[in-house]
């Protein structure tokens, strides 16, 4: 007790009355009852509000964990929709679609459960260029994510390219405004609509639908997703919307010539999805069968 | 400080200290909620000024706990107490003669440094002390209002009785 004494006395009176205070405080806040509330109180209000300012700071330097698990969550559930849409497949001898559940159910044709056919792959683009008329972007996943040339790439809103040189980490994507690009889509509204979309240039927001036949009554706005007619791209992705009144093709006057206005802003890609088919190589295989001039 | 002053403190420490207990926060309840007197900071307003701050902190705490343990409201007069002897220095100082107060005035007294200083330095010192108590007696700054109107009541009934009890007991030492 005497060194304590000595101490508060060597360092003045403030030293002393701050901890003379302090104790004060304390028998105050322990005896006192309304004083205790009081400060259960105001500790317990700025207690919380320290916690919430401690947890919103947290919540924001795990934001990017948070966007990179949710867009694994969308890849997922993208895969999911996809692997649903191929559940409709054809039962012998009859020419309806049999919805299949991917998860519970079987193909009453193979008497199995039917196997999921795409897996999604979460990238990044990199680099992006929609000025020329042959466009490509480079993503960040290459050989070493599982990338292979021919698999497509996708957005949530729209379709973006397919993937033709791969690196180890990277890949090189030949864009949907690509001179050489024709994606076979489909109108979901009519019944088996499907044309091949192209790019003509000019406009990057805006492809050309082919292959439409005349007899077919295509509304302004009618949406327009991917016809799952290729190795590439699963079924009912969103592509875009009829834009303007179809015309007669000047090519070949027994189709139309359709614009379309795409969903995916192709000047603003960041986050894509690369789509890897399952099947692709049994697919190829068996395409291969098929001579030269037959296909 | 001699023998007898030692003798004039703990006589005072008691006496103030029976008062305020036994018959001051008595009347508080008898006559009104804004009647406070609050008489016993005077122990440490007549404590030697050269007594250096440390003794009054540690004596103005003293005195506050034990009243206290008479009303009882735990550590707020003892925490008033404190710091009265803090601030016992700073609040005299305006009416210290030029170079300080010397070994001629052993106390802050009437007798030493007349009745207008006496008074007018009580009445910083009291005042200090008062709203001390009253913001710690609330101890919520939701009732400002209540504390203010408290501590110009007490303050005023304080000073009366801080100049009956240096007219009546004029202490020297």
């Amino acid at each position: 007790m005497a060194p304590l004494l000595q101490l508060l006395l060597r360092n003045g009176g403030f030293v002393t009355f701050l901890l003379v205070e302090l104790a004060s405080f304390a028998i105050m806040v322990n005896f006192e009852d309304r004083h205790e509330e009081i400060w259960a109180n105001t500790t317990g209000i700025l207690g919380g509000q320290a916690l919430e300012k401690r947890q919103m700071a947290t919540d924001y330097f795990s934001l990017y964990e948070t966007a990179d698990s949710l867009a694994r969550i969308v890849d997922s559930l993208q895969a999911r929709l996809s692997n649903a849409r191929q559940m409709q497949v054809p039962v012998r001898d009859t020419f309806f679609l049999v919805n299949y559940d991917s998860l519970s159910k079987t193909d009453s044709v193979r008497r199995k459960t039917v196997r999921p056919q795409y897996e999604f792959i979460t990238a990044k683009a990199i680099k992006n260029s929609i000025a020329g008329t042959s466009n490509w972007l480079i993503i960040n996943r290459g050989k070493n994510d599982g990338i292979q040339p021919d698999m497509a790439v996708v957005s949530p809103e729209g379709i973006i390219g397919i993937v033709r040189h791969v690196s180890d980490n990277y890949a090189l994507v030949m864009s949907v405004l690509h001179r050489e690009s024709k994606i076979s889509v489909a109108l979901p509204r009519q019944k088996n609509a499907f044309g091949s979309l192209i790019w003509e240039g000019g406009n990057p927001n805006e492809m050309t639908l082919r292959y439409i036949p005349q007899h077919f009554i295509v509304q302004e706005n009618e949406p327009v997703v991917t016809s799952g007619y290729s190795l590439m791209f699963p079924q009912g992705h969103p592509v875009g919307k009829v834009k303007g009144a179809p015309k007669a093709d000047p090519e070949n006057p027994y189709f139309l010539e359709i614009k379309v206005s795409l969903s995916q802003d192709m000047a603003t890609v960041r986050d894509v999805s690369v789509i890897h088919n399952l099947f692709k190589a049994e697919l190829d295989s068996l395409q291969s069968k098929i001579s030269g001039n037959e296909r | 400080m001699n023998g007898s002053s030692i003798t004039s403190h703990i006589l005072r420490f008691i006496g103030l200290v029976a008062l305020q207990s036994l018959l001051l926060n008595q009347m508080t309840g008898t006559v009104g909620v804004y009647f406070n007197v609050l008489l016993y900071p005077l122990f440490i307003l007549f404590l030697p000024l050269q007594l250096p701050t440390p003794y009054l902190v540690l004596l103005g705490f003293a005195v506050g706990i034990i009243v206290d343990a008479f009303v009882p409201s735990w550590g707020v007069h003892a925490s008033a107490g404190a710091f009265s002897g803090f601030i016992r220095g700073f609040s005299l100082m305006p009416f210290a003669p030029k170079g300080g107060f010397s070994a001629k005035d052993p106390i802050f007294a009437p007798a030493h440094v007349g009745w207008q200083t006496f008074i007018q330095g009580s009445a910083l010192f009291m005042g200090l002390h008062i709203l001390w108590y009253f913001t710690f007696s609330y101890f919520a700054p939701v009732f400002g209002w209540e504390i203010l109107k408290k501590t110009g009541a007490a303050w005023a009934f304080t000073m009366l009785f801080v100049a009956l009890y240096a007219a009546m007991f004029n202490p020297k030492k």
